[in-house]
């Protein structure tokens, strides 16, 4: 749009008489004054991301059919008592790893099986960590199973226990996970049976029961993610291969428990019940820290900085402070507590809010400041899980199936060790976790109501997308206004030359200078495409390295720097180098000020996409990016100007270089949190290797777009102008 | 030489990419985009319709494929052709690849026809200091590239539609009417008519080029430079008995030839004959011709599939009350008519740029768009390289479309796979797009129309 706008200028100097449309003027005003708006938006986006917890809303229960909290709870001190001696059952079964393995399902089938409901087991594999990054974006989990060698021993068995609802028509289902190490099974994992199994047997007595439920007790040995992922993938995505079939039938008599006849417990099926409504992993924790309630714990944060449904939060936190008296937590970063700066920040807010409240009482919008520091906690631990891209549970599985879950940690008030303590906790989390099943069989469509995409600062609070995006829209607005006004600085200092040119010498008239002029961008646009091409085969470049799999993260991390710099110095062979098309028409200012406006425009592009992708990945990342696209200027230009300034642009230019590479900035983080000698160039290696093993979309954003401004930025630092 | 050895070496580099990437389409499922395979020219649902023809229904059964049944008889054999261990699809691929090929270089020869005839209208208005040759390639050159190196082109290629054929019919028609050759650019014309229905208003452009000749200044400057070489007789100003006697002499100004047209007419209504003939034999059995029309461009005018594509009907049409809908049908289609003449008039002394220009809107306004069309009215843009060098906003588009193209697999992923976003996100990118296809036409005819001024000062100035 901008460039119209500098004709529609360059116009006004020759008939002053035509005055350009408003919306035309607004745009010229903005570029020529394009560095006090940028940096006003960009302080401005400071001020709103640090205002965020102040912003944040009271959560509701928006779907109206939910109706938290309306039925008495049914479960009774029998049940619980049931409940009591699965755990007394499990705990006292003092066996080898090996039989337990075997052992613990055939417990909990046979109880599952008890109460009436159908059940079958379901054996996996664990799956290897793979390089897929743009698994994230192909929508449906991957199917292709690995053609790998197990050993019959390294199977998982996940039991499954089906409930069909009396009253529904079974499509839809709800999912109750509840993760046990096989090998080693604790007091909690084993009160968390319990309180799965409870809540089971009485499902399958009530009356009101409209969607099936499925009772997953996943197998926990090589991680409670994988269990339930691969239960998750069988279910949905049904296979057929002949290797599976030959695979159970080799295996079938170590693999599985050994059946009784009296119950007929499948194996080579997957019974499946409806789509699934919502998914709740339960845990109890048996931490040895007293308070003076119970804790209930909410983890939501599933892969890519996806949330689910804001409802199915809100129930649970409903029923567990209004209902069952529990105090509920989300995850906060606890460093932040003491942080000085947010202590100083959330005085000046409170002091504010006291003085508008004198003014006119009906102005409310201070915070106390420990509900400020609380809350800056609690955002910023949101942000960052969700920037990371990697799940902070189990059910993080299920979001990649749209379906909303999030696990619920249990811990109780005192240690559990007499058996009255522990009836009432189950009751208390048995009669939660009834009233969310409740709530959620009162649902008569999918999640829609409520946010998905939000930060939570409480368990009761938070800030929606429509909130925590003007944030991030003031950080970014500079980008195009700068990118513009540099672009057209450089057209009219090139109009300029020419004309003095012609003025000089009426023989030198070179049309071929105005021509193509409106396409002297090409240059710059076709070196920040090679840069970027080249941050795609960097991004790629680890998917090489993965055939070896015996290198040390040391070296991986090594021969990925060199390999990086050695396909930059091939591509810059091939397709030429970035500075090397000054033409003789080209005044020298102009090469590096729109290879600038190219790297900014493709940055603002960039953060753009991310925020869809993942908003707190974008939002992090333009802290970064937009100060580095911002400040870039060669350092050959700099020293013409003057003393101060010079040392000011140079020291920030340096020391923006050095934070921008993301390896350095990973390790200077690393080594600021934990001490200088924990360091190495592997931890880099096995930061991104995480990423990508979780699918994380983090990952492309550091290849695809971050690196590659990262070494624009040093081209323009560097340029021969 | 080394200039042409240069334009070898991509154009070759273009189609092994090409081949390297058939090989891995599975992975990229670009045929299951809704920006890269619409209802109209997908090939899945291309071998659907094949599969129903050789099981003895009609391929129109069901509502799966839309296409030409000259279509199925020619690709259909090659959908199920298969080869062990390559990928499915494969034949029609090096198909798509040999037609992307053929699009170029038909690009290129129109290109270099027009700019022969430019030169030449140059020369004889003496604006000859207008014309050094460029340092790097000619227009044509530049505009194959551009049509082989669009990432949109090698999408469409890849990702397995029909509209790589598509858009080599409407090049060669529009190439044969550069060249004069009635019966190629009738061929061109009627066959990219019958398998998508918007180049019917290309007849417009076709007709222009077959009468006048290829894009050149205004005919106004000829006249006045005609009366005013021919003498200073006040009564030759502007009046046609005195230019003829000038334009016999040395200046290129042919009158409306009537007998290309003529040709191009009869040629239109055989082909168009033996078109229909061949598809009433294909589909003797399932309805005949009227069953075609229905299915075909009968689908493409009433708008019946409204699943989401890049292009902004859909979204209406979703929302729009039962008992409007005929008339926001016709509303929508008129607008694209209405522009026809309007422009026709302005640019008749360009009717290759008219090709583009229809084009660019028939993409940005028909019911089933899709990143081919894009591909092809970008790269016929490339022919005009010379005249548009001022066109602004260039570096605003070139973000534009960039982000456009990026966004919008984003969004569609938003709503459909992960289900936190709605229609609106992806509608919005839709609309984006759309008004980036404005402003390109806008900026190109603007920046074509201020060329033709400059000329027309330049010419008065040597005068």
């Amino acid at each position: 749009m901008k460039p119209r706008m500098m004709a529609g200028s360059s116009g006004d100097t020759k008939n002053p008489k035509i005055k350009p449309r408003p919306i035309v003027r607004i745009g010229i005003f903005l570029i020529s004054h394009s560095i006090v708006v940028s940096l006003l938006c960009f302080a401005a986006g400071i001020v709103a991301l640090i205002l965020l917890p102040l912003f944040a809303k009271n959560t509701y229960i928006s779907e109206n059919a939910l109706m938290p909290g309306s039925a008495n709870s049914m479960l009774s001190s029998q049940d619980v008592k049931e409940a009591n001696k699965l755990v007394k059952d499990i705990i006292g079964l003092k066996l080898s790893s090996e039989e337990a393995r075997i052992e613990i399902p055939r417990l909990i089938a046979q109880h599952m099986a008890d109460a009436g409901s159908e059940v079958y087991y379901h054996k996996f594999h664990p799956q290897m960590s793979q390089f897929y990054p743009l698994h994230f974006f192909s929508g449906s989990p991957n199917s292709g199973n690995i053609k790998e060698n197990h050993s019959c021993v390294s199977h998982a068995i996940n039991t499954v226990g089906i409930i069909r609802a009396p009253r529904g028509d079974g499509k839809e289902a709800i999912v109750l996970v509840t993760p046990y190490n096989s090998e080693k099974v604790e007091l909690g994992e084993a009160l968390s049976l319990a309180l799965a199994y409870s809540i089971f047997s009485l499902l399958t007595r009530v009356t009101w029961l409209a969607k099936d439920v499925i009772w997953l007790a996943a197998d926990a040995r090589y991680g409670e993610y994988a269990s339930v992922t691969a239960w998750l993938r069988d279910y949905h995505i049904p296979q057929f291969s002949a290797l599976e079939k030959l695979d159970a039938d080799i295996c079938f008599e170590s693999g599985y428990p050994h059946e009784q006849n009296e119950n007929q417990i499948r194996t080579d099926v997957i019974s499946r019940a409806g789509t699934m409504a919502a998914g709740l992993v339960f845990k109890v924790v048996d931490k040895h820290k007293e308070t003076d309630k119970d804790t209930l714990s909410i983890y939501a944060e599933a892969s890519n900085g996806q949330m689910p449904n804001l409802d199915l939060i809100n129930i649970v936190n409903y029923l567990a402070v209004h209902r069952q008296g529990l105090r509920v937590k989300v995850e906060k970063l606890y460093f932040l507590l003491d942080s000085v700066f947010l202590k100083i920040v959330g005085d000046v807010l409170e002091t504010i809010g006291k003085v508008a409240r004198s003014l006119n009482a009906r102005w409310e919008f201070g915070i106390p400041v420990a509900d400020y520091i609380d809350g800056a906690a609690t955002l910023a631990s949101s942000m960052y899980h969700q920037a990371l891209g990697v799940p902070t549970g189990s059910h993080g599985a299920f979001r990649d199936y749209q379906v909303d879950a999030i696990t619920l940690e249990i811990s109780p008030k005192v240690s559990l060790n007499n058996e009255v303590r522990i009836l009432e906790f189950l009751l208390r989390g048995g009669r939660l976790i009834e009233g969310t099943i409740r709530s959620v069989n009162n649902l008569l469509e999918k999640f829609h109501q409520s946010f998905f995409l939000y930060f939570l600062t409480s368990p009761s609070k938070f800030v929606s997308v429509g909130v925590y995006m003007i944030a991030f829209g003031l950080l970014v607005v500079p980008l195009p206004i700068i990118a513009a006004s540099l672009y057209c600085d450089a057209n009219v200092l090139d109009s300029h030359c020419i004309k003095e040119q012609q003025k000089s010498g009426p023989a030198s008239t070179n049309e071929a200078g105005i021509a193509f002029q409106s396409w002297r961008w090409l240059h710059a646009a076709k070196v920040v495409l090679v840069i970027h091409l080249w941050g795609a085969i960097v991004s790629l470049l680890p998917y090489l390295m993965y055939q070896f799999p015996e290198m040390t993260p040391t070296t991986s991390m090594l021969s990925w720097g060199l390999l990086s710099i050695a396909s930059l110095l091939f591509l810059h062979q091939i397709l030429g180098s970035p500075y090397s098309c000054v033409t003789v028409n080209q005044s020298p200012n102009r090469e590096w000020a729109v290879l600038k406006s190219m790297m900014i425009a493709a940055a603002g592009i960039g953060l753009g996409l991310m925020s869809i992708i993942n908003f707190a990945t974008a939002q992090i990342g333009a802290l970064l990016i937009v100060p580095m696209c911002l400040m870039v200027h060669p350092l050959k230009h700099v020293y013409r100007a003057g003393r101060l300034r010079t040392l000011a642009v140079t020291a920030c230019n340096i020391s923006l270089g050095f934070i921008g590479f993301p390896p350095a900035a990973f390790l200077f983080l690393k080594a600021y949190s934990e001490g200088l000698g924990s360091v190495s160039a592997g931890d880099f290696w096995n930061w991104v290797e995480s990423l990508w093993a979780w699918n994380s979309a983090t990952y492309l954003y550091l290849g695809l777009i971050h690196l590659p401004c990262w070494l624009l930025f040093m081209y323009v630092l560097l340029h021969p102008c | 030489m080394e200039k042409t050895r240069w334009f070898w070496v991509w154009v070759i580099t273009s189609l092994f990419f090409r081949l390297v990437l058939i090989y891995f389409p599975e992975n990229l499922n670009l045929g299951f985009r809704p920006e890269v395979a619409t209802p109209l020219t997908s090939l899945r649902r291309l071998a659907e319709g094949y599969w129903l023809k050789q099981s003895s229904m009609s391929p129109y059964a069901g509502s799966m494929y839309h296409g030409s049944p000259m279509l199925l008889s020619i690709l259909g054999p090659l959908t199920v052709k298969r080869i062990e261990g390559q990928p499915s699809h494969l034949m029609c691929s090096l198909l798509f690849v040999v037609a992307d090929l053929v699009t170029a270089m038909l690009i290129r020869a129109t290109g270099q026809t027009l700019q022969l005839a430019y030169s030449q209208s140059l020369r004889s208005l003496n604006l000859v200091s207008l014309l050094e040759s460029s340092e790097t390639l000619s227009a044509g050159d530049i505009a194959a590239l551009v049509y082989l190196w669009n990432p949109l082109t090698i999408i469409t290629c890849v990702g397995s539609s029909t509209s790589p054929i598509e858009n080599l019919l409407i090049v060669l028609s529009l190439y044969g009417a550069c060249l004069r050759i009635a019966p190629l650019a009738a061929f061109g014309w009627v066959l990219a008519m019958h398998l998508s229905l918007y180049p019917v208003i290309l007849i417009i452009p076709v007709i222009l080029l077959l009468g006048y000749g290829p894009d050149a200044p205004p005919r106004k400057l000829f006249l006045q430079k005609n009366s005013s070489e021919n003498g200073n007789s006040p009564s030759c100003h502007g009046n046609y008995p005195c230019n003829e006697v000038t334009s016999q002499e040395k200046l290129p100004l042919h009158p409306f030839l009537w007998r290309p047209v003529m040709h191009f007419m009869l040629w239109a209504s055989f082909w168009l004959f033996y078109v229909f003939v061949l598809c009433s034999i294909s589909l003797k059995q399932h309805g005949g011709l009227l069953e075609m029309l229905k299915r075909t461009h009968g689908f493409i005018l009433t708008m019946e599939d409204l699943s989401p594509n890049i292009g902004v009907l859909w979204y209406f049409f979703a929302e729009v009350f039962d008992f409007f809908r005929d008339f926001f049908l016709i509303v929508f289609h008129i607008n694209i008519l209405f522009m026809i003449l309007p422009l026709a008039i302005r640019l008749k002394h360009r009717p290759c740029f008219l090709a583009f220009v229809y084009i660019a809107i028939s993409s940005m306004l028909k019911s089933y768009p899709s990143v081919g069309d894009s591909a092809l009215y970008l790269g016929i843009l490339g022919l005009f390289i010379n005249e548009l060098a001022e066109m602004k906003f260039s570096f605003f588009l070139f973000c534009g479309y960039i982000g456009v193209s990026l966004l919008s697999p984003v969004m569609h992923n938003l709503w459909i796979w992960r289900g936190t976003g709605n229609a609106n996100f992806y509608f919005a990118t839709a609309i984006a797009y759309a008004c980036l296809q404005i402003i390109l036409v806008v900026e190109s005819v603007g920046a074509m129309l201020n060329h033709d001024r400059m000329l027309r000062k330049n010419s008065t100035v040597k005068l």
